[in-house]
């Protein structure tokens, strides 16, 4: 137990701890900021809360203290800025072998929308989506990481996919 | 609802694309897919992980390490020591009822004891006893000589190194110095034990171990003479009547061809230390030199 909890501190360890959830945590931190250069900043915060007192974390609880750390971090700094996500560059539509102009650009404009939507979700409800989209997160895994119960992050998921698809249905006509 | 919850499972990976459209075929998937598909393609700062780290590591942040003191042994005994005094300074201060009175060379004291015994100590003595037992117990330490006028009550005891003294309420003196014991009853009776063997004294008797002889001497002083600033003796070795001069007069006497095993008998006075040194020296045919706190003595008769 006493090895545990102060594993942390042990440099080595505190190395690949850092590097197996940097990415993760600085995504996480990108659905709460939406600004990618600030994310990472956030980040190295965070970790560096971890390290201070790392003799105080028992090491099974880091990463859920890396996520709590990051979130709480975005409760007290600025709630939004409105700088909108966008899509990676060159990536396949959902049909890879229609190349018809048309649909093209009706994918396009779907995405378009759907990024908007994204940005209209509430906070608590983009990031699960995101966690479980992007990083492919389960949902236990993202319970786990927020410190919050599976149910609430099930409830949260369908809020967000009503959401989207209200409003992805409503603009189809 | 069961439907939402597949859409969950869908989402969670749980189930296939293919199997949801079949368990619910009446309904259209297509926006939903969509939205699974294009929301992955989101761009998310990809980070060079191992850069990040070296440039957090560039901040050479403290680390608040949470101290592990092990159980000092040295901090163990400074309590220890600690405790020891304040537990020791409570005994005497609450539970030592000892009471001590003492003289020094040249010095007489006269003192009650809690139920108006009279004590009167002589030069070069100690006399401790326990308050709070007094009432149950009336005994008492002495080292040196004193003299006792004890009110009449229970047994009164003297412990002294040689020997032990019991009265019930009578007058006496008791001198215990080296290799000397003397108990003098000036009225009543008194037990004196010495060695297990027991001796009653009554009024003008007196029980004297010089050297290990033990000798029956009577007297007949009403009381002991040193109160009255005079040393008396009879047929005491010149020993011992040294070490009075010595404790009455603050000075060390050496000799010189002289025997000190002879007995001397007489007295001298508190007063005057070379009347007091006449007194004993004549007799004896001896000669004194007083040099600062030294006296030596001789004997005329050899030079």
């Amino acid at each position: 137990m006493k090895t545990s909890k102060h594993k942390l501190c042990d440099e080595s360890f505190f190395n690949s701890f850092y590097l197996e959830n940097i990415q993760s945590i600085t995504n996480f931190a990108f659905y709460k900021c939406r600004d990618k250069a600030a994310s990472l900043d956030y980040v190295q915060d965070a970790f560096a809360k971890i390290w201070e007192n790392c003799s105080k974390i028992d090491f099974t609880k880091a990463k859920t203290y890396l996520f709590t750390t990051v979130n709480n971090m975005f409760l007290n700094v600025v709630r939004h800025q409105k700088v909108v996500m966008a899509y990676a560059k060159h990536q396949p539509y959902i049909d890879r072998d229609n190349q018809d102009p048309e649909y093209l650009l009706q994918e396009e404009e779907f995405k378009q929308r759907l990024q908007n939507a994204i940005s209209g979700l509430s906070d608590v409800e983009r990031e699960v989506f995101l966690l479980n989209r992007i990083d492919g997160k389960k949902y236990r895994e993202i319970a786990e990481m927020l410190d919050i119960s599976q149910k609430t992050v099930e409830k949260r998921m369908t809020g967000a996919l009503k959401f989207l698809r209200k409003k992805m249905d409503n603009l189809k006509i | 609802m069961n439907k939402e919850n597949n859409i969950l499972k869908w989402f969670n990976g749980e189930i296939s694309v293919n199997d949801i459209k079949k368990m619910h075929s009446d309904t259209d998937f297509e926006t939903l897919e969509r939205i699974g598909f294009y929301s992955k393609q989101i761009d998310v700062p990809k980070i060079d992980a191992q850069k990040a780290l070296e440039e957090f590591k560039v901040k050479k942040l403290p680390k608040k390490e949470v101290k592990v003191k092990a159980l000092n042994f040295k901090t163990w005994q400074k309590v220890a020591a600690v405790l020891l005094v304040m537990i020791t300074s409570s005994y005497f201060l609450f539970f030592n009822n000892n009471k001590s009175f003492q003289t020094q060379i040249a010095q007489t004291k006269t003192f009650n004891l809690p139920d108006n015994s009279e004590v009167i100590l002589n030069a070069q003595s100690k006399l401790t006893y326990n308050k709070k037992d007094w009432k149950k117990n009336r005994s008492l330490t002495l080292d040196g000589e004193a003299f006792f006028k004890v009110s009449k009550g229970e047994k009164f005891t003297v412990n002294t190194d040689l020997g032990m003294v019991q009265v019930l309420g009578t007058q006496f003196n008791v001198k215990e110095r080296a290799y000397y014991f003397e108990v003098q009853c000036y009225e009543g009776k008194v037990s004196v034990t010495y060695n297990a063997e027991t001796v009653v004294l009554t009024q003008g008797k007196s029980f004297r171990v010089i050297n290990g002889t033990i000798e029956a001497v009577d007297f007949n002083s009403e009381n002991p003479s040193w109160l009255f600033k005079e040393s008396s003796f009879d047929r005491v070795p010149l020993r011992q009547v040294m070490d009075e001069l010595e404790r009455q007069y603050d000075i060390v006497i050496e000799t010189e061809n002289v025997d000190l095993t002879q007995v001397f008998s007489g007295s001298f006075t508190h007063d005057d230390k070379n009347i007091a040194l006449q007194s004993v020296t004549i007799p004896l045919k001896l000669s004194y030199r007083i040099e600062g706190k030294k006296v030596l003595l001789y004997s005329y008769e050899a030079n």
